[in-house]
């Protein structure tokens, strides 16, 4: 038996994946604006935009231009459909400018964080600073490093958490509270304590 | 002098002062009043003014409502644009330097929710005669089918490898110029006409993407060199029609088995056509026949903290001609690898790029090998200023053996 050379295979497949590919749509329900989750939105984004350019901050663009471009760079980059929700959730979330004025200023830690600084810096710090606080992205500055970002003051870092911070080289200022607004001074507070005492020399 | 004089004298002093005091008076009543006038016009326009503008907490209002309107905050149509544009200058090596225009690339998207986006990219270029040319980069209505695929259909960049498709906008190539071989007229195809399935899944740990497709093909063209027919190129350019009516299939799998680092394999096969003579007789195309033409490709992209290895490899082979009447019986191989470095300097906006090159054409005047040496500047993370030199060698007195200083700006928006 002759056996098909290798161009009627491809040629006989790929047609097969098209009309397969175009009939499949009734097997997914559509649901739009779908949320995703912002920390895993944070990995994704960190690890699949630099494959090819610069990253943008999020920052640079509004919460409906970013719908537009993350679908651009669905098809792009292959990206999953869960994994464009999650990085859309996470560049609608992080895009707020740091503030000129209006600071908020750290007077007191009132409360109880409702979560441990782990739990916190796992969820929130994670994305960009990295599991060993050396920073996954240029820019992000290295925790571990001696006379680094940890030699400022509790109060220098605990005002530059609550307000943002612009680090310098960094393509991306680090927006207020890492992004998550919900969290309390507590929190903030609980979370610099754990990043001191897992990366402080 | 007697009293009475003395008294006359003191009568008509005080007389004299009288009148003078009412006079001074009478001016400064008359000064009052006219201020007093001016003043009650001036407060007349202030209340009108009034009349038209609002209190603070009036726009405060206003913009309550506005935030919490729900019309436009999320609609079922978007519309973006997107792109980049670049200039620069050129100094050639025994040639005068120039400033120019590169491109200006405007990126229209047209999405409705989650289900369609309309993508067209055009490219303006200024000439070296000063026209203005227009072309459509891609056009390509695509339909996120589900989670893991995506119907792409029209003109699209071709998957072939990764420069093609994702790396030549301006402000993303990390040089001045593309890699010889990734241009317009290199072993690399450009884009093509056709449907494409692209798209992503997960493999356990392993993340992996995918394009296949359908398309058009290329055309061929031909040149009369030495009282000879040769293969001049292949034009994967796109093309509106099938001129051999033979398709093109073609895929790309990419594999990311850890974070940063992407291995990239390529394939298309199909027929093509010579559809053009330069400096020869045309009529010898009307004994064409369709021949092979066969693309292969790997590309790989590694990430390290701040250093970017990332490297392509193309083939493109065009078969010999079986019909008769033929303009070039043999075929040909256009072959061209690149591998590039990039570190970004440590807590700054400075970046250093290598690259090597190496483009192998069946034409000897054209066969590249290139080191390309830049220097960047990052202002913005999408405004770059880029410093490249390159050091060229090729058939002597080609064009292809001259050393270039490239500078530019580019912006991607």
């Amino acid at each position: 038996m002759k056996l098909p050379n290798i161009k009627t295979v491809l040629s006989i497949g790929v047609k097969a994946l098209l009309i397969s590919g175009m009939i499949s749509p009734f097997a997914f329900a559509f649901d739009y604006p779908e949320k995703g989750n912002a920390a895993a939105g944070a990995k994704a984004w960190s690890e699949n935009c630099s494959r090819c350019h610069n990253m943008r901050s999020p920052s640079e663009l509004r919460d409906d231009q970013w719908i537009t471009t993350v679908f651009h760079m669905r098809v792009r980059a292959g990206l999953t459909g869960q994994e464009s929700r999650d990085i859309l959730t996470f560049l609608q979330g992080f895009n707020s400018s740091l503030p000129t004025n209006g600071l908020m200023t750290p007077v007191s830690v009132k409360g109880t964080a409702s979560q441990s600084g782990k739990a916190i810096y796992g969820e929130t710090c994670i994305a960009c600073h990295g599991e060993n606080g050396k920073g996954t992205l240029p820019g992000t500055p290295d925790f571990t490093q001696k006379n680094g970002r940890l030699s400022k003051s509790d109060s220098d870092l605990f005002n530059s958490i609550l307000n943002g911070y612009q680090s310098k080289g960094s393509m991306m200022a680090m927006p207020a509270k890492g992004g998550d607004s919900s969290l309390s001074n507590a929190e903030v507070s609980e979370v610099l304590r754990y990043i001191r005492q897992t990366f402080g020399q | 002098m007697n009293r009475s004089t003395l008294s006359k004298a003191i009568s008509l002093g005080m007389v004299t002062t009288l009148f003078s005091s009412m006079a001074i008076a009478e001016t400064r009543v008359e000064d009052i009043v006219q201020r007093l006038e001016s003043m009650q016009q001036e407060m007349d326009e202030l209340r009108q003014q009034l009349k038209n503008t609002v209190t603070k907490e009036e726009v405060n209002e206003v913009k309550q409502t506005i935030s919490s309107a729900s019309e436009w905050r999320q609609p079922d149509t978007l519309i973006h644009m997107a792109g980049y544009a670049d200039v620069g200058y050129t100094d050639t090596e025994s040639e005068d330097g120039s400033f120019n225009v590169g491109t200006f690339a405007p990126i229209f998207h047209f999405q409705y929710r989650d289900i369609a986006m309309l993508e067209a990219e055009l490219e303006l270029e200024v000439g070296d005669d000063g026209e203005t040319e227009t072309n459509l980069e891609y056009l390509t209505i695509d339909w996120f089918l589900n989670d893991y695929m995506t119907l792409v259909a029209g003109k699209f960049l071709s998957p072939i490898g990764q420069f093609r498709q994702n790396l030549h906008p301006s402000w993303i190539n990390k040089l001045p110029s593309a890699p010889p071989g990734f241009g317009h007229d290199g072993a690399a195809p450009v884009s093509d006409v056709g449907f494409q399935l692209r798209g992503g899944f997960p493999v356990g740990n392993v993340r992996t993407n995918f394009a296949i497709f359908a398309s058009n093909g290329p055309e061929l063209k031909t040149e009369l060199e030495g009282g000879e027919y040769e293969l001049d190129g292949v034009e994967a350019e796109g093309f509106g029609t099938d001129s051999d009516g033979e398709k093109t299939y073609g895929a790309r799998l990419g594999i990311i088995p850890v974070a940063g680092f992407e291995l990239g394999l390529s394939a298309a096969t199909g027929k093509a056509t010579v559809t053009s003579v330069e400096d020869g007789d045309s009529s010898l195309l009307s004994g064409e026949g369709a021949r092979d033409y066969d693309v292969i490709g790997a590309d790989f992209n590694w990430q390290i903290d701040a250093f970017n290895l990332r490297g392509e490899y193309v083939e493109t082979e065009v078969g010999a001609d079986n019909g008769s009447g033929t303009a070039a019986s043999e075929g040909a191989i256009w072959e061209t690898w690149y591998t590039q470095g990039t570190y970004r300097l440590s807590q700054s906006k400075w970046e250093l790029v290598a690259r090597y090159t190496d483009f192998d054409s069946p034409h000897d005047s054209k066969d590249q090998k290139q080191w390309a040496l830049g220097v960047n500047y990052l202002v913005t993370n999408n405004f770059i200023a880029k410093l490249g030199h390159e050091f060229n060698d090729g058939m002597s007195d080609t064009d292809a053996d001259k050393d270039r200083l490239l500078f530019q700006l580019a912006y991607g928006f």
